[in-house]
């Protein structure tokens, strides 16, 4: 009891000083990296929101590109064709690919394993693919450009052409987004995610109906994944068939795995530490799929738990031998 | 001995077929209220597959199956525990991974309806008093804290016994509880397990006849998927049949 509120207030502390030191930074580095952190946050709500369906409750989805894809679209779609205001727009952003994930899932959580990780590509392929011939309607595979109008919330207005506003206001959203996911895996609900992660029999056994659970963590993780995707397009002012692409979420399987899996803040690190090895190597290497693969294939080998993982194992040892 | 007679458990002609072989064949059984039946038999009997028709992980080829005089053929399993019946299984089955506090947690909070996904885990009072609770009624409070899978093999039996317990099951089907174990450690786990589950209805699957003898009022005998017999423990050790194809002499 005394533990978990130390480690409440070690949270509160470390999550309140990251916050600050990220609020701080766009004074001291240029546009250029303001951008590149915009983009890393996007990526780290994308890896999260991934950590939930793949972390916590086992279930290895490639479909989550869909649903970034989705949200990327429905902004971009509702700004540019229907006129909609930016926070509308938004909010669908996080509805629509809800709806999705919804009927995605209804089919994709019967099933287990390696047949859930295939019906899932199968989804985003088929919404890659009519993303990409739907061209009319999507831009193709050169994607439709928008200037979104001012997000405006109350007395709270975001210009979200300026890049320091639009950095705030994606910092802002991370950080509730992951506070919100955080409150989600220590609930009672988040709970029997975990629990269908050790044993999906014996959930099931004492009278949790599995499926309904799986549909629901399917359902929050394609939310968020969605939101991720909305946010791109709203820094990118962009959308292109390409989001929806199954390999998208392919980062956020690297992103979870080299930062640990059903740790939350893992996939978060594991996004801010490829990022950063790719912006830099880029120049070198060429190839940016490179630095990805050799820090996977170095963690798997080193630390299969991944970053965090790793840690935590570190400092049991320390505990027990201590 | 229970007083009354009521019938809680009861199954007409079930039958289970897996391809052309028959598992399970024609049986039919009745459980009164507050009995512990054992259900015993060579191994391949059917015994387990006669569990897992009663909760619900595989659908009956055949036949019906009445909880408190309710049809429950073919419910899912998770629907069948919240009608009230508890399943062990062979292999243990927790989650290995977890503390035992958080093995038995799971299993009461099963039992609560209320989901509000932004209330902390540890803030659901009534689940954490029924968990402490069970925790000393299964007397693995000193160990609350132990992830599981670095249990002793015996006490994670117990433990499996302990989150079937907290679903506060009327019916419990242990599939063999002892497997695994020296016949020493068996007795201590009996021992341990019939004060936990005292006034429960019970129907105990085990392949070694001797666990069951001192234990159970009937016992049923399956040989082939069939009933071959039916009794008290000293009709069972009487019968010509049961000696020639269970008991081998």
């Amino acid at each position: 009891m005394i533990l978990s509120k130390i480690s409440h207030f070690g949270f509160v502390l470390i999550f309140g000083l990251v916050l600050l030191v990220l609020a701080v930074l766009p004074f001291f580095v240029d546009l250029y990296y303001q951008t590149f952190l915009i983009e890393l946050f996007v990526w780290v709500l994308f890896a999260i929101s991934f950590d939930l369906i793949f972390g916590y409750t086992g279930l290895l989805s490639f479909g989550q590109a869909l649903f970034f894809g989705l949200g990327s679209y429905t902004v971009t779609i509702f700004v540019r064709k229907f006129g909609f205001n930016t926070e509308l727009s938004l909010f669908l952003s996080i509805v629509i690919p809800i709806l999705f994930a919804w009927f995605v899932g209804y089919f994709s959580v019967k099933l287990t394993g390696i047949h859930f990780a295939i019906i899932t590509i199968i989804f985003a392929m088929i919404g890659n693919i009519i993303g990409e011939t739907w061209t009319s309607f999507t831009g193709g595979s050169d994607g439709l450009t928008f200037s979104p109008p001012p997000f405006r919330l109350g007395l709270l207005s975001v210009d979200m052409m300026d890049i320091k506003s639009n950095y705030y206001f994606v910092l802002a959203i991370v950080a509730i987004s992951y506070l919100f996911l955080r409150r989600i895996v220590q609930s009672p609900l988040g709970k029997v995610f975990i629990s269908i992660r050790e044993n999906e029999e014996r959930v099931q056994l004492i009278g949790y109906n599995v499926q309904r659970y799986k549909l629901v963590a399917f359902i929050i993780a394609g939310g968020l994944s969605g939101l991720a995707g909305g946010l791109y397009s709203l820094t990118l002012k962009y959308a292109g068939a390409s989001y929806l692409h199954w390999s998208v979420s392919g980062h956020a399987v690297v992103y979870t795995v080299v930062g640990g899996m059903g740790t939350l803040i893992g996939p978060a690190l594991g996004a801010g530490i490829i990022m950063s090895l790719e912006h830099y190597l880029i120049d070198i290497l060429q190839t940016t799929d490179l630095v990805a693969g050799i820090v996977l294939v170095f963690m798997i080998l080193v630390a299969p738990k991944g970053l965090v993982g790793y840690i935590q194992s570190m400092l049991k040892k320390g505990e027990t031998s201590a | 001995m229970p007083e009354t007679n009521e019938i809680i458990l009861e199954l007409k002609e079930v039958n289970k077929s897996f391809g052309g072989l028959l598992a399970v064949n024609k049986v039919n059984l009745s459980l009164n209220k507050g009995e512990l039946r054992a259900l015993i038999g060579p191994n391949g009997a059917g015994k387990t597959t006669l569990l897992n028709l009663i909760n619900g992980i595989f659908p009956v080829s055949g036949g019906q199956i009445f909880f408190k005089g309710k049809e429950i053929t073919n419910l899912s399993p998770h629907r069948i525990s919240h009608i009230g019946i508890a399943r062990t299984l062979q292999i243990t089955s927790l989650f290995s991974g977890s503390t035992v506090y958080e093995n038995i947690w799971i299993a009461v909070q099963s039992r609560k309806r209320i989901y509000n996904p932004l209330v902390h885990a540890s803030k659901r009072k009534d689940v954490k008093d029924k968990t402490e609770y069970m925790l000393e009624l299964i007397g693995l409070k000193e160990k609350a804290q132990t992830v599981s899978s670095e249990l002793s093999y015996g006490d994670q039996r117990i433990l499996e016994i302990g989150v079937a317990l907290s679903t506060e099951p009327e019916l419990l089907l242990l599939d063999e509880p002892t497997a695994g174990l020296s016949t020493e450690e068996s007795v201590i786990l009996v021992k341990k397990v019939q004060g936990m589950i005292a006034g429960k209805t019970i129907i105990l699957v085990e392949h070694d006849m001797g666990v069951v003898m001192g234990l159970a009022e009937r016992i049923t005998v399956l040989n082939y998927g069939e009933i071959i017999a039916e009794g008290t423990p000293q009709e069972i050790k009487d019968n010509e049949e049961v000696r020639k194809i269970y008991l081998g002499t």
